[in-house]
């Protein structure tokens, strides 16, 4: 039975069968009051009729205590005498406040001989993966010749268009280009160029931290995009080779 | 002189030598080999040995002067393998294939690009008659590949092993100058069970990367679940069942391999100028026999371990001109 059924039917109880003293007066009084939708206002009528004065009981008490027998069925338990004791904020602070900062306290005492979380950022750095995709190089062969050949699928592919390719015949019969420029303004550091380079020229190294004072100094040339590839060299090799698989 | 004297000039030359070596110059190379286009055969043997190591063994038996062209057919099959690997797109991968289809034209035509790979295949075809037509279907079938990487039936699987695989070992046998319908048949068989074992090597790899290698028809017929095994890899059921079928086929094509030679008055043995191409089937083999002994557990570590037992098994088969 659910809590709101049971109170509407302590309500309605002592009204339709308020005592077995009802009169004839009570009855109709008792109709009335039902079509009335007021619980009870005019509960004496003695000025009106003065010779059979009807004794009309609101019966709070026995209807409250229903109530409270209800409220504590439901969602009380056993009945407590909140009257003696300490009060709700004497507790609180003794009880809440105390342990709580005891606690942070400990958290503090635990941390206190823990390794630290923080790392020295420029110093230390996080570890990245082999695959991460940062500032591009230009890679040349062990011979020391540039591997670009100039097929210009990068500038293809580059969704960004951060890619710009200029090249040259020469005597040898190969392409190389005589300008290789990436804006990195534009790009969108996708992978892409690396994905679709046949020679493995272009790569992503992992250096992240390149950043400059002014903007034309993010227009990288060929040169520019060369001496990274030599700085990263060694780097770059051994991330292809932890990335490789036997297929 | 004491040991410690002669033990703090020793430290004191370590630190000279370190000190010329960092100022060498604004360049530093890894090495100073002439790896790369002065070279490109060298390229070629170096990314054989760190991708396809047992074709690396595989390669001191071929005669001396045959060894470079060797290479360079490994490298091309290795470097178009690879592919699928490093793009994250089809459009990206069909790229890269449309190149090689250019630097294949571009060879015979006598103007390779520029690639070390596609500089020692032209090497290569001056030296022996290797038929165009089989680089370009070497490089259809890889492009098809990667739009369909996982096979319906066995049958499709089988086509498709035929023009990787068992193509390469028809450009490796007429590398030897040896044009035989006989051989030619067993190589065909011998390349579909390579690709087969390729494939059951790399199940944990194409697992975890979401792709399921076996034929749906085989993994249906075992009621193997693609998700179950993404996700729990050995456990998942029925797929030792759809390992070892898989296996199976691989195992009858290397014994209709070996039976093409018990015909046609051979006796068995494989004929000398040929066997260098047949010897590839040793990985093959040692492969298969290593699953059966894991109980075909694909998923097994140790199976993705070179075995320590190759080399000698491969000169073993060299010696008795069998595999």
């Amino acid at each position: 039975m659910s809590l709101a059924r049971a109170r509407l039917a302590t309500r309605f109880a002592p009204r339709l069968f308020p005592t077995a003293r009802t009169t004839s007066v009570a009855s109709t009084l008792i109709a009335r009051r039902l079509i009335s939708t007021s619980p009870c206002s005019h509960a004496h009528h003695a000025h009106a009729h003065p010779t059979a004065p009807p004794k009309l009981e609101s019966h709070l008490e026995e209807r409250m205590k229903d109530i409270e027998h209800l409220q504590m069925e439901g969602f009380r338990g056993a009945p407590q005498d909140w009257e003696k004791g300490p009060s709700a904020l004497d507790k609180a602070v003794h009880l809440f406040f105390f342990t709580e900062i005891i606690r942070g306290m400990w958290i503090v005492l635990e941390n206190f001989f823990r390794p630290p979380y923080t790392i020295m950022y420029p110093f230390e750095k996080g570890p990245l993966s082999p695959r991460f995709r940062g500032e591009h190089a230009l890679r040349r062969y062990p011979s020391g010749e540039e591997r670009c050949i100039a097929c210009k699928l990068c500038e293809a592919i580059c969704p960004a268009q951060a890619i710009t390719i200029e090249s040259e015949a020469r005597e040898d019969g190969s392409r190389k280009t005589t300008k290789y420029d990436i804006d990195m303004t534009k790009c969108i550091y996708c992978g892409f160029c690396q994905e679709a380079c046949p020679v493995d020229a272009i790569v992503e190294t992992q250096n992240q931290e390149f950043s400059v004072e002014t903007r034309e100094e993010l227009l990288y040339n060929k040169e520019k995009l060369l001496s990274n590839g030599d700085r990263a060299e060694a780097e770059i090799a051994a991330n292809l080779h932890a990335d490789h698989v036997y297929r | 002189m004491s040991t410690r004297t002669f033990h703090a000039t020793g430290q004191r030359l370590v630190r000279q030598l370190r000190r010329t070596h960092s100022s060498c110059g604004p360049r530093h190379y890894t090495t100073d080999s002439p790896v790369g286009l002065p070279d490109p055969a060298a390229y070629c043997r170096d990314l054989v040995r760190k991708h396809d190591y047992d074709s690396f063994l595989v390669a001191q038996f071929y005669p001396k002067p045959k060894q470079d062209a060797y290479f360079a057919i490994k490298a091309f099959s290795v470097e178009l393998a690879l592919v699928p690997d490093t793009v994250s797109n089809t459009v990206i991968g069909q790229m890269r294939m449309q190149f090689w289809r250019d630097a294949v034209k571009g060879i015979g035509a006598g103007r390779p690009p520029k690639h070390p790979i596609a500089l020692a295949l032209y090497q290569a075809s001056e030296t022996a008659n290797l038929p165009p037509y089989h680089f370009k279907r070497i490089v259809d079938a890889r492009d098809a590949e990667l739009q369909a990487p996982s096979h319906l039936t066995v049958d499709t699987l089988t086509s498709h092993a035929e023009s990787t695989s068992s193509t390469v070992l028809y450009l490796l046998l007429s590398l030897l100058g040896l044009p035989s319908s006989t051989l030619a048949h067993a190589a065909s068989h011998l390349g579909v069970a390579h690709t087969f074992s390729t494939l059951l090597r790399a199940l944990p790899y194409h697992a975890k990367k979401g792709q399921m290698v076996i034929p749906a028809e085989i993994t249906a017929k075992h009621s193997v679940n693609q998700e179950e095994v993404f996700r729990r890899g050995p456990n998942a059921p029925g797929i030792d069942d759809a390992v070892f079928e898989f296996a199976t086929v691989a195992n009858d094509h290397l014994i209709t391999a070996r039976d093409m030679f018990k015909s046609d008055g051979m006796g068995g043995l494989v004929p000398p100028a040929t066997l260098p191409v047949f010897l590839s089937a040793v990985p093959t083999a040692n492969y298969l026999g290593r699953l059966e002994k894991a109980n075909f557990n694909a998923f097994e570590p140790g199976l993705q371990l070179r075995d320590w037992k190759l080399p000698w098994q491969l000169w073993r088969s060299y010696y008795r001109r069998k595999f």
